[in-house]
């Protein structure tokens, strides 16, 4: 790898750790740039925001009229899933909270869950993924040397959001992404997760039983026949109000004795060991500082309140050294694996087959489809 | 007045296994898939739970011995007092299970195809350990039969209170009744046949099968004499689809549910 000098963007934090960073004359980074004009014109606040919203949830109850429920949340226990879920009662809508169990779940996860179905009085679905199968496909991940190790998790769980908008017709799901907080993800610091092709290869290579049970879904189910004939939509409402994470946090401690769980996604124990530990260790990313960096594009955090954030390890020692050996105890191989697993040298998804050049056409298609079908109507 | 910081009684989780799986049953049968042991657990411990029940109810059925290598995990991981039943069948296996750290083993289709077996096991490890799981089913006309071998095998005895008077007398720590009519199906403890045992027994009962809801324990206890509660789906399941979740009451609830059952 060619070394290129230290440069941090003079806008938000992000620095030369995404190798692909590229810095204008004032220093301001490419991402800054993307969501100044992708994203931010995305993000509808206010009143604006509000009707905006209104308008969609009237279409979702009317498509949804005689059914048991209209729409379908997916439920983590983490602070937007568990916001959306109150946003959605509040909006008069109808959900089925689904969740996915991967066998990650950490004691805060469940609670947090049975504390907001319950407040809610939400109906509830557990997917329970076939944990010999889910260990085996971690593993072979891990094994790779990929930097997305997170694939198998992120996979798997829009496979059976889908898969069970299918099964009980269910057109909308609402989503708790948002543009607020988790705008900015250097694309060096992983590859996406909706290539199966690229899942399968790297589980022939390293993976030792077949997956029989594991909920996973095509390109073609992807692009074409969820949205265009299964109709399926995505309503990722957080970015219609002016959604601040830390007040949503403050909210749901208050009205639901939810609790806090530390870092982003750290309600899964792998995602906690994999985006603490594992990459700061073996790649040098550290996805505190994409997601720091989100908001301070979105305003909700200053450049300094963020770097002095930085400033504290991505990890405390005696922490990640127990999460290591949970981890490796969970996976079925002895510590000194895992350690020479995360000494190994680096991979990239490159050197594994994909569909990369696929999905980036394949996305062009659909975006163009998307763009002809509404202006038919 | 109970402190609400501590259950009044012990409420007891029961974890099924099949094949090294996690499995949750209904009326002993139709096993459903419902997660990763190692992480149940580890959420159970978290949740600070008075004692948590494994039973490996595919064991005996195979004719197989406890596994030991996943008992070890388990018990490396569990820092609640453990109780362990399936494919125990000798006093050495018991003896090794308690060195493993294994607070209490239950005993069900050996004791029952031979009952020296509990007064072996209690001279072996003490009779605070030996624990007697004694299977439930209604008979045709009403009345309780015994069944060892996950249910499939009648046991001979005069009578059910007979069957209990006698594994007390042989060392039996607690006797562990469950219920297989009302396995896996929320609809609450058989608060009749709870009864009938808890007359007998000179020692703790445990209530498992059926458990409904906070107040089901509660009654459990201050009406029909159980000393301790124990649930599986209750603990596993939430809501109408039956939504795997697991879960526990806090001591507020539980000592809730027992004054309230307690008012006469």
């Amino acid at each position: 790898m060619k070394t290129r000098p230290y440069q941090i963007c003079t806008h938000c934090v992000m620095d030369t750790s995404d190798p692909e960073i590229v810095f204008d004359s004032a220093g301001v980074c490419n991402h800054c740039h993307d969501f100044e004009h992708h994203q931010k014109p995305q993000l509808i606040g206010g009143s604006a925001g509000a009707v905006a919203l209104d308008a969609i949830v009237t279409q979702i109850k009317e498509q949804g009229k005689g059914q048991e429920y209209d729409c379908i949340i997916g439920i983590s226990g983490g602070v937007d899933s568990s916001y959306v879920a109150y946003r959605v009662l509040e909006l008069g809508l109808r959900p089925l909270a689904v969740h996915v169990d991967t066998g990650w779940n950490s004691e805060l996860a469940v609670s947090n869950i049975e504390k907001i179905v319950s407040a809610l009085g939400i109906d509830l679905h557990t997917t329970v993924i076939d944990w010999e199968e889910m260990r085996d496909l971690q593993l072979a991940f891990l094994r790779s040397g990929v930097a997305n190790c997170d694939v198998p998790q992120d996979h798997t769980f829009v496979a059976v959001l889908f898969k069970l908008a299918a099964r009980k017709s269910i057109r909308w799901i609402i989503s708790g992404h948002n543009l607020q907080t988790e705008s900015i993800l250097p694309e060096a610091w992983g590859y996406t997760s909706i290539d199966r092709k690229h899942l399968r290869s790297i589980h022939n290579l390293y993976g030792s039983r077949p997956l029989r049970t594991f909920p996973t879904y095509s390109l073609f189910d992807y692009t074409f026949y969820w949205p265009f004939v299964k109709r399926n939509k995505i309503l990722k409402m957080l970015n219609f109000e002016d959604y601040n994470k830390q007040s949503a946090k403050q909210f749901l401690i208050e009205r639901f004795g939810w609790r806090d769980y530390g870092g982003k996604h750290y309600e899964s124990r792998f995602t906690k060991f994999f985006q603490s530990y594992y990459l700061p260790k073996k790649f040098g990313f550290d996805k505190r500082r994409a997601h720091l960096a989100s908001l301070v594009v979105s305003g909700q955090l200053s450049r300094e309140a963020a770097l002095s954030e930085l400033e504290l390890p991505p990890y405390n020692e005696a922490e990640a050294a127990e999460d290591c050996s949970f981890v490796a105890k969970k996976l079925g191989i002895n510590k000194s694996e895992l350690e020479s697993i995360i000494a190994a040298s680096p991979k990239t998804y490159r050197d594994y087959p994909s569909n990369a050049d696929l999905i980036d056409r394949l996305l062009r298609v659909k975006a163009k489809l998307a763009r002809l079908l509404r202006s038919d109507k | 007045m109970p402190s609400d910081s501590f259950n009044p009684f012990r409420v007891i989780p029961v974890l099924l296994l099949e094949e090294g799986r996690l499995v949750k049953t209904i009326r002993f049968s139709k096993p459903s898939y419902v997660g990763d042991l190692i992480n149940s657990v580890r959420i159970f411990n978290e949740k600070e739970v008075d004692e948590l029940a494994i039973l490996d109810i595919g064991a005996s059925k195979r004719g197989l011995s406890p596994n030991f290598d996943l008992i070890k995990d388990v018990t490396n991981e569990c820092f609640m007092p453990l109780a362990y039943g399936g494919g125990i069948s000798d006093a050495n296996q018991v003896r090794k299970l308690v060195e493993m750290g294994v607070e209490k083993v239950i005993i069900n289709s050996a004791a029952m195809a031979r009952p020296a077996l509990v007064s072996e096991a209690a001279k072996e490890v003490g009779s605070q350990s030996v624990v007697v799981s004694i299977d439930i089913k209604k008979t045709l006309f009403g009345g309780y039969q015994a069944r060892s071998v996950s249910g499939t095998k009648k046991v001979a005895a005069a009578s059910l209170q007979a069957l209990v008077k006698d594994f007390v007398e042989a060392g039996a720590g607690e006797i562990l009744l469950n219920n297989i009519d009302r396995d896996g199906t929320l609809l609450g403890y058989d608060h009749a046949l709870l009864k009938q045992v808890c007359t007998v027994a000179s020692v703790p009962v445990i209530s498992c099968g059926g458990a409904a809801d906070v107040a089901d324990l509660g009654k459990a206890v201050a009406q029909s004499g159980a000393s301790a509660c124990a649930a599986g789906a209750l603990f596993t399941f939430r809501g109408p689809h039956r939504a795997v979740l697991l879960s526990y009451p806090k001591p507020a609830e539980v000592n809730e549910a027992l004054r309230t059952s307690s008012i006469p």
